[in-house]
């Protein structure tokens, strides 16, 4: 069964009937937000049901899209947080990926700006590696990319989309060793994205960055994770009681290989690694429960099948 | 940019430059900056790096006095001011608090200011400088030459006066020659520091 990530907008009429529809095919709800009179649903669906879901929304004026991007997290890296990079740039870049499904932080490093002088610490080099995918956002002259981007890349092992002011060549020219993606033309700028022109170059980032990840998730598929982590997530917030009092978006975020739980590490920690996901198995046989760089959150490494010769 | 007579961006790569024209129109549009600035020359060189950007400003009102926007009636040792225009009243209230004393100004109403003066300090009260706009408009130009200029650059140096503005910027120390380069920004649009 192959799982494809769909987001369906209808009305909040009937929806938990989709709901249960999907979670009846064997789908993941990953996230669920209800706006006014709305419910947005992004999940991961058996791809030959699509046409049903999509036929029995369709009294509920329910819609159902594809975005590649769900079930990913990406850190939005930025040299700084400030107004020479937001609300523009960084808040549009952030903002529009999101739309496709992923999960955006943004991250403002502490020390990132200036070309000579730039600098990134090790606490942002592993809340970044943290992540699926990282989109840099640098500035407009080819000289400073050139000097402080080997500085910014250093220590992440993480898949890297270059965005930047020159053209997509000069950029690909600039950078040595090569990083995964670059998207030209998306530098500093100091206004809202909203002409068409803008909002494609924003399109090009979503595309590189779903070009990227699809990569990514190919070369994962040589060796499959040991767990779906749609799957592990049902099955944390199934039987752990307290993530339901969290109050975040997502208390539970999913990644590609993994997850990241919103509880303190020191508390559940062993919880969740003692937590049985089938017969005789638990969670910490299948993979890694870590603290994260990211408050005190647990991020939850899914091993694959080489490490742990089962498949759940 | 209708609104500025010369605007230029000078930079040695030439995407670079364009998009920072971009931003500096942005910028000091969404500052409402862009009728006050009459001529502005903007540098950049990322390879050094460096940011100069010189300007001269359009003709700015004068300091304005209590008789500008509201009466003085003087009467014995009672003096009234009624107010006219409110914009000015806070740094009045400030002025004649820090002058007088809080005990001896009195406010029974918002338009209304009586104080207790004698007759030589009631003298030239019309004439009291209460707001200088070329203040605050050299605060707001900066800012927003601060908001042009690449990030990271905090080694700065500005000047505003007679007309002229300039800002230097830098994330190394500024060459000792600064001010000569500037010079030379001004000739480019045909005028002098």
């Amino acid at each position: 069964m192959i799982l494809v990530p769909v987001t369906y907008k209808g009305g909040i009429y009937r929806h938990d009937e989709i709901i249960d529809l999907i979670e009846d095919l064997g789908g993941y709800i990953i996230q669920k937000h209800l706006i006014a009179q709305e419910v947005v649903l992004q999940a991961l669906v058996p791809k030959e049901d699509i046409d049903l879901i999509r036929r029995v929304g369709k009294p509920l004026t329910g819609e159902i899209t594809s975005s590649p991007l769900v079930g990913t997290e990406i850190a939005v890296v930025t040299p700084s947080l400030e107004i020479h990079h937001l609300p523009h740039a960084s808040c549009d870049v952030a903002e529009y990926i999101r739309r496709f499904g992923a999960k955006t932080n943004m991250v403002g490093l502490a020390r990132g700006f200036g070309k000579r002088i730039a600098q990134m610490n090790d606490e942002e080099r592993d809340v970044i590696n943290e992540h699926d995918l990282a989109v840099f956002l640098l500035g407009d002259f080819e000289s400073c990319i050139e000097r402080k981007f080997p500085v910014l890349r250093r220590g992440i092992n993480v898949p890297i989309v270059l965005c930047g002011g020159p053209d997509t060549e000069a950029l690909k020219a600039l950078i040595d060793p090569p990083v995964d993606g670059y998207v030209g033309g998306v530098g500093r700028f100091m206004h809202r994205t909203k002409e068409s022109e803008e909002i494609s170059k924003m399109d090009e980032v979503v595309d590189e960055v779903t070009r990227v990840l699809d990569k990514k998730r190919e070369e994962m598929g040589k060796d499959p994770l040991s767990i779906s982590p749609a799957r592990l997530m049902n099955i944390i917030s199934e039987k752990i009681d307290e993530v339901h009092e969290v109050l975040s978006p997502t208390p539970i975020t999913v990644q590609m290989a993994g997850l990241r739980v919103k509880l303190p590490h020191d508390s559940f920690g062993s919880r969740i690694r003692n937590t049985e996901v089938d017969e005789g198995i638990t969670i910490g046989d299948l993979a890694e429960v870590l603290p994260s760089r990211m408050r005190d959150y647990i991020l939850v490494r899914i091993r694959p099948f080489s490490e742990t010769n089962q498949i759940v | 940019m209708e609104a500025v007579e010369y605007f230029e961006v000078e930079c040695p790569e030439k995407t670079g430059g364009d998009y920072y024209r971009r931003i500096a129109d942005v910028v000091l549009l969404d500052h409402n900056l862009i009728r006050v600035i009459w001529k502005l020359h903007i540098f950049i060189d990322p390879r050094v790096p460096i940011f100069i950007a010189a300007g001269i400003t359009r003709k700015i009102p004068g300091i304005v006095t209590i008789r500008d926007f509201s009466d003085v009636n003087i009467k014995d040792r009672k003096v009234t001011i009624s107010i006219g225009d409110e914009t000015y009243l806070a740094p009045l209230l400030q002025i004649l608090w820090e002058r007088f004393g809080k005990e001896r100004v009195e406010q029974p109403d918002r338009f209304t200011i009586l104080l207790n003066l004698d007759e030589a300090e009631a003298q030239g009260l019309p004439d009291l400088p209460v707001y200088d706009p070329s203040e605050a408009l050299y605060k707001d130009l900066i800012y927003a030459l601060q908001v042009i200029q690449p990030e990271g650059f905090k080694v700065r140096r500005q000047y505003y006066g007679n007309g002229r503005f300039y800002l230097v910027a830098s994330e190394d120390t500024l060459p000792e020659d600064i001010e000569e380069m500037v010079r030379e920004k001004f000739a480019l649009m045909g005028e002098t520091l």
